[in-house]
């Protein structure tokens, strides 16, 4: 196993599933629930032949950050594009709803808990949503990760990591934009319909898939730094995602309401009000709504270094 | 199995047929009156009364092309449309905000529609926050005691279906014999993508219910609480099953319903036992280890 | 269509290494494996279980294993892999950096 200190300086994008997990929280304080050990593989994906994973893909487990129990959901990537079957999603209900259960137990049990101590959900994702092989366990175990995202409001902070090689698209989309605060890297790209099915809806002209930059640039995290849809853009290290981490842990939970970009009429009506600058401007591309952000040299931002694109962008206000 | 009459693009009928007649008014809830003719067109909001209760209707509109978004017509849920099912649901919570759990007001969603926006300016704007938004709406409404009822007509697709329906407390569909259409991706797109011919997934969908399309599967699932036979039976079967939800909540059962709810459903059907497998494992995985993440005092 | 489980019961030309507790590495990715092996009292030998998409290869998967019991000469271990169209050289590779872990 690797050790925990030669984790933090690794690449997020390339570190698998569990490396992220392990390195996220504090050396030695990861427990994995439902691990590889306890063999927990779909029956669904034998029954089609297909390769099956100790863990479905999807590494859950419990670890500290400091004084902040940290619940840790890691979607590996490398097994089926991270997809969410019967089992990796009702690891993904279980890890938020043991969240919400165990800060209810520690509000009853002290009556001087503070913030730092109260529990934190973690979510790397790195995902195209519901597992075709299993697609209707899939699609119902969303709607049950929605359901406990909207339970833990209130209570348990929900934190998006997003900087992997697959990102977080479809129903998982769906999910990332439904947490608390979302962190990621350039590298990430967070959406909902993936590039090849744009470019098949809309024809190459519009949209050419095979064209790496100009999917970076509608969904990578630049674009969505700028438009307010990723509230942290970070160096692409175990240990930046880390840090950021570390520096919420102990907000209060207004603080972490106030950072969502959905999830109440006031946020619906700002979001509108971004809606209605897209129908104006139609934009042809990404850069043109950063050029309307107020960046006057909107494709310089593209190959920027990290530091200084963080100090000279200007993001889109609605 | 004799075919009928599909729903099929007919929420708007849909809604006639279920709602106390001549009760629907478009584009009002509570306080809250959607003017702009123009906006989210796909999507029908409005409030009716059933059997005398008030009630939010939420439903698609599968002749409605959404002009300024070219990419949303025949009943797909774009930009405009998610976040306008949102704010009536908001609507919806705000205008019963102070009234007891016993009278808030029902919200019936008809269920039609193929999609998601999947374009160029739903990317750079963020598609996926307006349906998120929409869920998390429905999802608040439920758990403050809203009762919600998913009643699915004609298509009920993945993510569409997903964030129109799967937030509801207990989903209704009618049966195979309307060509209702429950699934996330048709067969033929399934096998290019995972990369198995169209036989062996032929075969496997006649028999694994996680797998297959359709109503029949998703109800052996939990999917779908239950199956509805003939167009006159949604009416009852909805004011029947919005009664059950009310009872339930007023009793404390909030696990019976919603999307937890059908994952027990799923498990008394046999459709989906891995599920709480997990669910047992990973909480006494984590009992055992609880205090070591808990303050030390 | 179903997968293809491989059992195998092997044993190192020359038992000398054991390991002392249970451990897991790598991912079932495209033309990978994951594996894991636990400390077992096996009278020196190996039980194998290899679960993949791939058949007619078992007198492969033999050969390979047991070239990697002699290398290491790895004994008293249950060995389970999940593997999904890695080849010979990858297999080993990982059966490798997973006794490196141990």
């Amino acid at each position: 196993m690797t050790h925990w200190t030669d984790l933090q300086p690794r690449s997020f994008l390339e570190a698998s599933a569990r490396d992220r997990a392990i390195g996220l929280v504090d050396e030695g304080s990861f427990t994995e629930l439902a691990g590889p050990f306890d063999r927990v593989t779909s029956p669904h994906l034998a029954l089609l032949g297909d390769a099956v994973a100790f863990d479905d893909g999807i590494v859950t487990g419990v670890g500290k950050i400091g004084r902040t129990p940290v619940f840790v959901i890691s979607q590996e990537g490398r097994f089926i594009g991270g997809s969410v079957g019967e089992i990796g999603g009702a690891k993904m209900v279980t890890a938020i709803k043991l969240a919400i259960d165990f800060h209810d137990d520690l509000v009853a049990q002290f009556d001087d808990l503070d913030e730092e101590e109260k529990p934190l959900v973690v979510i790397s994702f790195e995902t195209g949503g519901v597992r075709l092989h299993e697609a209707n366990a899939g699609l119902l175990a969303h709607a049950e990760v929605m359901d406990q995202l909207q339970k833990a409001r209130g209570k348990v902070p929900v934190i998006a990591l997003i900087g992997s090689k697959v990102g977080a698209f479809g129903g998982m989309g769906f999910v990332a934009a439904a947490t608390d605060v979302i962190i990621m890297s350039e590298f990430g790209r967070l959406g909902l319909t993936g590039p090849e099915v744009i470019e098949q809806e809309m024809g190459k002209e519009e949209f050419d898939a095979s064209d790496r930059a100009l999917v970076y640039r509608t969904t990578g995290g630049r674009h969505k730094f700028i438009m307010g849809d990723a509230n942290f853009l970070v160096e692409n290290t175990v240990a930046a995602f880390r840090d950021q981490v570390s520096a919420l842990a102990g907000l209060s939970i207004e603080a972490f309401e106030e950072m969502r970009r959905i999830g109440s009429s006031a946020k619906v009506k700002a979001q509108l009000r971004a809606v209605a600058l897209a129908a104006e401007m139609q934009p042809g591309d990404a850069t043109d709504v950063w050029t309307r952000a107020g960046n006057t040299d909107a494709h310089a931002l593209i190959d920027l270094p990290l530091p200084e694109f963080l100090a000279t962008v200007r993001r889109l206000a609605v | 199995m004799d075919m009928q009459e599909s729903m099929m693009g007919r929420g708007r009928d849909a809604i006639e047929m279920i709602v106390d007649a001549g009760s629907f008014a478009e584009g009002v809830v509570g306080a809250k009156s959607f003017d702009d003719p123009e906006f989210g067109p796909g999507a029908v909001v409005g409030t009716a009364t059933l059997q005398g209760t008030v009630c939010t209707i939420i439903a698609s509109d599968g002749g409605a092309m959404n002009e300024k978004f070219p990419v949303v017509y025949a009943g797909i849920i774009g930009l405009e449309e998610g976040y306008k099912m949102a704010e009536a649901v908001y609507a919806s919570i705000l205008e019963d905000a102070e009234k007891p759990l016993a009278e808030k007001r029902p919200l019936v969603l008809i269920v039609d529609t193929p999609g998601n926006g999947p374009g160029k300016v739903e990317e750079i704007f963020g598609m996926n926050k307006s349906t998120a938004a929409y869920q998390l709406a429905l999802a608040e409404a439920r758990l403050k005691g809203h009762p919600i009822i998913a009643m699915v007509i004609g298509r009920a697709i993945s993510g569409a279906f997903l964030c129109h329906g799967l937030q509801a407390d207990a989903i209704l569909s009618l049966d195979a014999q309307f060509g209702t259409m429950i699934h996330v991706m048709p067969l033929t797109s399934v096998s290019r993508i995972i990369r198995k011919d169209l036989e062996t997934l032929e075969v496997l969908s006649k028999q694994s219910a996680v797998f297959a399309a359709g109503p029949r599967f998703f109800h052996s699932l939990g999917g779908v609480e239950a199956l509805v036979e003939t167009l006159d039976g949604m009416r009852p079967a909805i004011v029947a099953r919005i009664a059950e939800v009310r009872a339930a909540k007023l009793e404390g059962r909030q696990d019976d319903l919603g999307p937890w709810g059908r994952g027990k459903l799923g498990e008394a059907r046999g459709g989906r036992i891995e599920r709480p497998r997990v669910i047992e494992m990973m909480s006494r995985d984590f009992a055992a280890v609880a205090d070591r993440y808990a303050p030390s005092r | 269509m179903a997968l293809h489980t491989l059992t195998l019961d092997l044993a190192p030309a020359a038992p000398k290494t054991r390991i002392q507790a249970r451990l897991h590495v790598g991912v079932t990715g495209s033309s990978d494996l994951e594996i894991m092996m636990h400390p077992e009292d096996l009278s020196g030998r190996v039980a194998v279980t290899v679960v993949t998409p791939v058949t007619g290869f078992d007198a492969l998967w033999t050969r390979v294993l047991q070239k990697f019991l002699d290398d290491s000469g790895l004994c008293d271990a249950r060995i389970e892999i999940n593997d999904n169209n890695a080849t010979p050289a990858v297999v080993l590779l990982r059966l490798q950096q997973a006794l490196a872990a141990a």
